[in-house]
């Protein structure tokens, strides 16, 4: 399984370096003007973003021994992959279509966004796990 | 992908999934939400795990069940709920399944 998800990060890693090459040459040889170049690169990763989170709330792991541990996990890996995968969206179009300045501003906020969205309602779900743990200890 | 498809097009299965946002549970527990018999019901699992929809965790005699959706079928999940695709309970794909799964537990 880890082998697995190891081959497929190291594919898209090949995938990118590949059209990070492609769109350079394709620059260099005036085929393509940079902007433009840079706006298919940034796209990409924005589209790679939205894939990783589309797989992450199956990435569950191994069985909590606590139902309620087991929800809140749960709850945290389908927010934070609904996040990822819309911010991911969101930073592609934004690269594909908005002007520069708005795709570079904008794109960093979706992401960053979805980054503090995860985190904190990971967080807030790890310590509702801790709070009922000790309340239940309390008893 | 047509599993996906093939799993969500059932509303028992759909229901399934739903009971199983909410928490892990047993394949007993939700048995007993069903007006359907346990082979139904466990014909009904076994199309879920075959599409990747769900993970199954067996304890014993006890199989515990816990929800494994993309975001992607998550989004089909709530698309075909909302729109009521197969309204008919699909037949829960033969017996051959039965006897895979064994009693639901």
């Amino acid at each position: 399984m880890i082998i697995r998800q190891l081959g497929y990060a190291i594919a898209f890693a090949a995938l990118v370096l590949a059209a990070a090459a492609g769109l350079r040459e394709a620059v260099a040889s005036g085929a393509l003007d940079a902007e433009s170049a840079k706006r298919i690169m940034q796209a990409m990763l924005g589209l790679g973003l939205a894939g990783y989170g589309n797989f992450m709330p199956k990435k569950l792991g191994r069985p909590r021994r606590s139902p309620e541990a087991e929800a809140r996990m749960q709850a945290a890996l389908r927010v934070g992959g609904w996040a990822m995968t819309l911010a991911g969206l969101v930073y592609a179009l934004l690269w594909a279509l908005a002007p520069l300045p708005l795709a570079d501003t904008g794109g960093t906020i979706a992401v960053a966004g979805a980054a503090a969205i995860t985190l904190g309602y990971a967080l807030w779900c790890f310590a509702a796990c801790r709070g009922a743990r000790g309340a239940s200890a309390q008893r | 992908m047509s599993r996906v498809f093939k799993a969500l097009a059932d509303p028992t299965r759909r229901a399934v999934l739903q009971h199983l946002r909410r928490r892990p549970m047993t394949a007993g527990e939700l048995s007993a939400l069903f007006p359907v018999s346990k082979p139904t019901m466990s014909a009904h699992f076994a199309v879920l795990r075959e599409a990747d929809l769900i993970d199954a965790d067996k304890q014993g005699t006890t199989i515990s069940y816990r929800l494994k959706l993309s975001v992607l079928e998550d989004a089909l999940l709530e698309f075909a709920h909302a729109f009521g695709i197969g309204a008919g309970p699909a037949a829960a794909d033969g017996n051959s399944t039965h006897h895979r799964e064994g009693p639901a537990s």
